[in-house]
């Protein structure tokens, strides 16, 4: 066996609990978007469960393509949880198997690049200066409609319609168009950098929901500002506390789903740190992958002295719109507008959170929901599925942009940044508007016109 | 027979398929559509009874009528075994490969080919899921009514091999009461239709009737017709808890005598209510209890209540406990929660699972539910039982772990107990499961030799050279 190999009989042997429950009763199959499209067993959960337990038992090498390919394959939606009828913890067995495929073999450089920048607050910080004046430019837009093809040039065309992608949607609030981009500034730009914990200040009510400090990101930071600072003013409006945290970082998310649980730790750990000084009552993330990924912190640091510290921050993790909806969001002014609902697999399936981004939707006066059709199954976002899987990932990303456009929908709404680049950079390579929003960037819009931040 | 042991050691060595066949199945199906490579061949190596594992030579997965006929010529023109896998969900070993065969399987298969709203027919391929059927057929009110636990995973192609049934085939029958027509592709590759377009009598013998159930030997039905049924316009559900297994037993008499129709009538014993409420799928089923029942009852609005109030008082009268009647959706799926979560929590408890299949007439369910109990205390296993109490049909669940080898024969001797059990109380091996490669040692208590012949000689009027799923079924 291989040292991969043994440590994931190792890591494995330790999650027996975990595994074993598997009674291989197929109930996953349907669920998976890689086994509907494909057909094989071994893109499947319970096959790729089945490659595990035989690298466990000797019988296959983590560094064997078939384990490789097929492990690395699996989008990570984790649809296939919530249909176990065994309770299977897949998505922490995936990690696991993540990182012994990635010491039995290095992962191919753009996924190992990715890594690096994203958990280096310096290099993702020029990454995405060079990406925002790439959109603000418009370059970006003019090259997903200029470039053409297949591999490299496909490739980068993808990354560049995710890029134009995150783009404020224009139509947001038509007919009355004035009102889009004028939103006054909470500003969060010093949450990455040192120094003591403030209050932003709360409007005019009272306080007693709690307080929170937001999660800002890597990608969030970067590319979606303006959805961190519609988190923060919303939850602000709805009565919460929220509190400027210093010192966090990046989830980590990224890290665990490519293999690397080393730097998904010490990301973690830094966070963890960063919100106990804080001392808020809530951890609030507006993307459904990171939320996934803090709320299994738990997990991740299982066996480590850091173990109950990271268990207690998980329980305080919320995602932006089950707080809102806990609280029963106040009404904003009209926004008329129908949006193309689809739901996050990691809000959906990872989390359990389904109706709560309708429940703020419904919030919003003249907002009329369109939920696409199969919005349960994933949209082939998956964080760069797109450029490392680039036939299954447009065939999978194909799928949703077909359902959506079915809706015939003004804007689409979703509530997870990633969901939103992956559909949007589809309907934009098809030649659509690919206007997206958070359904918080709606809400915040609707808060906006309504006055409540005068 | 084979015991779990002797296969589970996978000690056959799986021989590999020459290049050249291989290039010439690539040819049919696509260069990804075969697997051949051992490494990727592992996920193949059970179906949903994990006690048995082998190791195909390779996977064919085909997408047409077309493509499955010209697979099959080439395998037969080699003389290789073909071994029919649809979804993997069966629990008798029915997909279970053998060393020197090729799986043919209809994943791809997977899509409805035609619904006849007015005629109330749906033609499909054998890869279309059960449930997906129901829910195309949804918008036309209509739905198609057997409907195997497995349900959300298992295909149309197993359910037609195996003959499925559910929990409401009490009222509405298995599936072949509802498959009008197939189109099957024989061994040699040669197309043939039976039946079709929804014909009642046949003007021949039936060899729909013939084909279904024949659990893969008889060839790959690559279309099926259904009918379907228009959707129940309303549903009542009760849940009875009895202290007692024999109090369930004689409510469920009393009910079925007293002329009530009721679609389903499932009952949990004592030992699938403790496991399921100690696990994460706890439907708040008092672990006390002896025996849950669930009756259900659904046509049309009109009598509903009625049936409801009578169900009632027979569980009443049988001394239960408590009886609740959901008043919405989300509580009728809360009352049904113990009964269909209990495979999953089984899994839970112990590494190994064997879901046991056989029926018996109904008054003879609590004396054989006693002697079951007996047995798995005399072998010293974990046995829970689940079941369709409406027909008598049974499913002892035996908890074990395969790395325990003494265990592993304890529970095939207890499992041949439990059969002749059965058998001789006048029930039979299996119910809707199949006999596969689980239950063919038992043949022999069910059938004579003469019978048997009969068996070997109807399989050879289809597959003459056996090499389709061979190995099963028969002894």
């Amino acid at each position: 066996m291989t040292a991969g190999g043994v440590r994931l009989a190792g890591a494995l042997e330790a999650q027996r609990e975990r595994l074993l429950p598997c009674v291989h009763c197929g109930f996953c199959l349907p669920a998976c978007p890689t086994y509907n499209r494909l057909g094989d067993e071994n893109d499947s959960p319970r096959g790729r469960l089945h490659l595990m337990q035989a690298v466990v038992e000797g019988r296959l090498d983590a560094s064997s393509d078939a384990f490789q390919t097929h492990i690395d394959r699996c989008l990570g939606c984790r649809a296939c949880e919530p249909v176990c009828p065994s309770g299977v913890e897949y998505g922490t067995l995936l990690e696991l198997a993540r990182e012994a495929a990635a010491e039995a073999r290095p992962p191919d450089m753009l996924t190992r690049s990715l890594l690096v920048v994203m958990g280096s607050r310096p290099l993702r910080g020029m990454l995405f200066i060079g990406g925002r004046a790439l959109r603000a430019t418009g370059i970006a837009g003019w090259a997903v409609r200029h470039l053409g093809g297949d591999g490299v040039a496909g490739t980068l065309r993808f990354a560049l319609a995710m890029l134009a992608a995150t783009t404020e949607a224009e139509r947001l609030g038509r007919p009355d168009a004035s009102a889009v981009g004028v939103a006054p500034t909470t500003d969060l730009s010093g949450a990455m950098d040192a120094g003591s914990p403030e209050t932003v200040p709360n409007g005019e009510r009272e306080v007693q929901a709690g307080s929170v400090g937001v999660l800002q990101g890597c990608v969030q930071d970067g590319l979606y500002g303006r959805l961190n600072e519609a988190t923060a003013r919303t939850l602000d409006v709805n009565g919460f506390n929220v509190r400027i945290v210093t010192r966090q970082d990046c989830c980590g998310a990224l890290h665990a789903h490519g293999g690397d649980l080393r730097t998904a730790r010490r990301l973690a750990r830094q966070n963890i740190e960063a919100f106990e000084r804080a001392g808020v009552d809530w951890v609030v993330v507006n993307a459904a992958g990171c939320g996934a990924a803090m709320k299994d912190y738990g997990v991740l640091f299982e066996g480590d002295p850091m173990e109950a510290r990271a268990s207690a921050f998980a329980e305080r993790v919320r995602d932006v719109t089950e707080l809102l909806a806990a609280v029963g969001p106040r009404r904003g002014a009209p926004v008329t507008c129908s949006v193309a609902y689809d739901h996050p697999c990691h809000l959906m399936h990872a989390q359990g959170v389904t109706s709560e981004p309708l429940q703020v939707l419904d919030a919003v006066p003249g907002v009329e929901v369109r939920v696409v059709a199969k919005a349960d199954e994933c949209c082939g976002g998956a964080g760069i599925y797109g450029m490392t899987h680039p036939d299954l990932g447009a065939h999978i990303g194909g799928d949703k942009v077909a359902a959506v456009r079915d809706t015939r929908a003004d804007l689409v709404c979703t509530p997870n940044p990633g969901c939103m680049m992956q559909i949007g950079a589809g309907l934009r390579i098809e030649g659509s508007c690919g206007d997206v929003v958070h359904p918080v960037e709606l809400l915040d819009h609707s808060y906006q016109r309504a006055g409540y931040y005068r | 027979m084979a015991t779990p042991r002797e296969l589970t050691i996978s000690s056959v060595m799986t021989q590999t398929l020459t290049p050249t066949i291989a290039d010439r199945l690539r040819a049919i199906v696509g260069q990804n559509h075969v697997i051949t490579h051992p490494d990727r061949l592992v996920a193949y190596e059970s179906d949903g009874l994990t006690a048995y594992r082998v190791v195909p030579r390779a996977v064919v997965l085909p997408e047409t009528t077309e493509q499955v006929s010209r697979v099959l010529a080439v395998l037969h023109g080699e003389g290789i075994d073909v071994v029919p896998r649809g979804a993997g969900t069966g629990l008798s070993g029915g997909a279970l490969p053998t060393p020197d065969g090729v799986i043919v399987g209809t994943a791809r298969m997977n899509r409805i080919l035609s619904i006849d709203e007015q005629d109330r027919l749906a033609t499909a391929q054998p890869g279309v899921i059960n449930a997906r059927l129901t829910e195309a057929t949804a918008p036309y009110g209509l739905y198609y009514a057997p409907d195997p636990s497995s349900q959300s995973a298992c295909t149309l192609g197993g359910n037609v091999a195996e003959n499925s049934g559910g929990p409401h085939c009490l009222k509405y029958g298995v599936t072949s009461r509802y498959v009008t027509g197939l189109t099957v592709v024989l061994a040699d590759g040669e197309v043939v239709r039976f039946g079709g377009a929804g014909t009642e009598a046949v003007p021949s013998l039936d060899l729909v009737g013939l084909f279904i159930g024949s659990e893969g030997c008889f060839g790959i039905a690559t279309e099926i017709e259904v009918r379907l049924l228009p959707a129940p316009e309303g549903v009542r559900t009760l849940l009875g808890i009895f202290d007692t297994m024999e109090a369930a037993g004689r409510a469920v008499t009393d009910i079925m005598a007293s002329g009530l129709m009721p679609a389903a009538v499932e009952i949990v014993d004592h030992a699938t209510i403790v496991a399921v409420e100690a696990s994460v799928f706890a439907a708040g089923y008092p672990i006390d209890a002896g025996a849950a029942l669930v009756i259900e009852f659904d046509g049309t609005e009109a009598g509903l209540d009625d049936d409801a109030d009578r169900a009632e008082q027979c569980c009443v009268a049988a001394d239960a406990r408590e009886v609740r009647r959901a008043t919405s959706e989300e509580e009728r799926l809360g009352l049904w929660k113990g009964r269909k979560k209990a495979f999953g929590a089984m899994g839970r408890i112990a590494p190994d699972l064997l879901v046991q299949d056989a029926t018996v007439p109904r008054t003879r369910l609590p004396e054989v539910l006693a002697r079951i109990t007996e047995i798995g205390q005399e072998y010293d296993l974990k046995i829970a039982n689940v079941f369709h109490a409406g027909d008598g049909n049974l499913h002892p669940n035996i908890l074990f772990d395969r790395q325990n080898a003494d265990e592993l024969d304890r529970v095939e001797k207890a499992s041949r107990e439990i059969m002749s059990l059965c058998v001789s109380v006048g029930g039979t091996i299996t119910g809707e499961h199949g006999v596969g490669v689980d239950k063919r040692g038992y043949m022999p208590l069910v059938h004579n030799e003469v019978e048997l012949e009969m068996l070997r000689r109807a399989r050879w009027v289809f597959d003459p050279n056996g090499n389709l799923n061979p190995g099963k079924v028969l002894p």
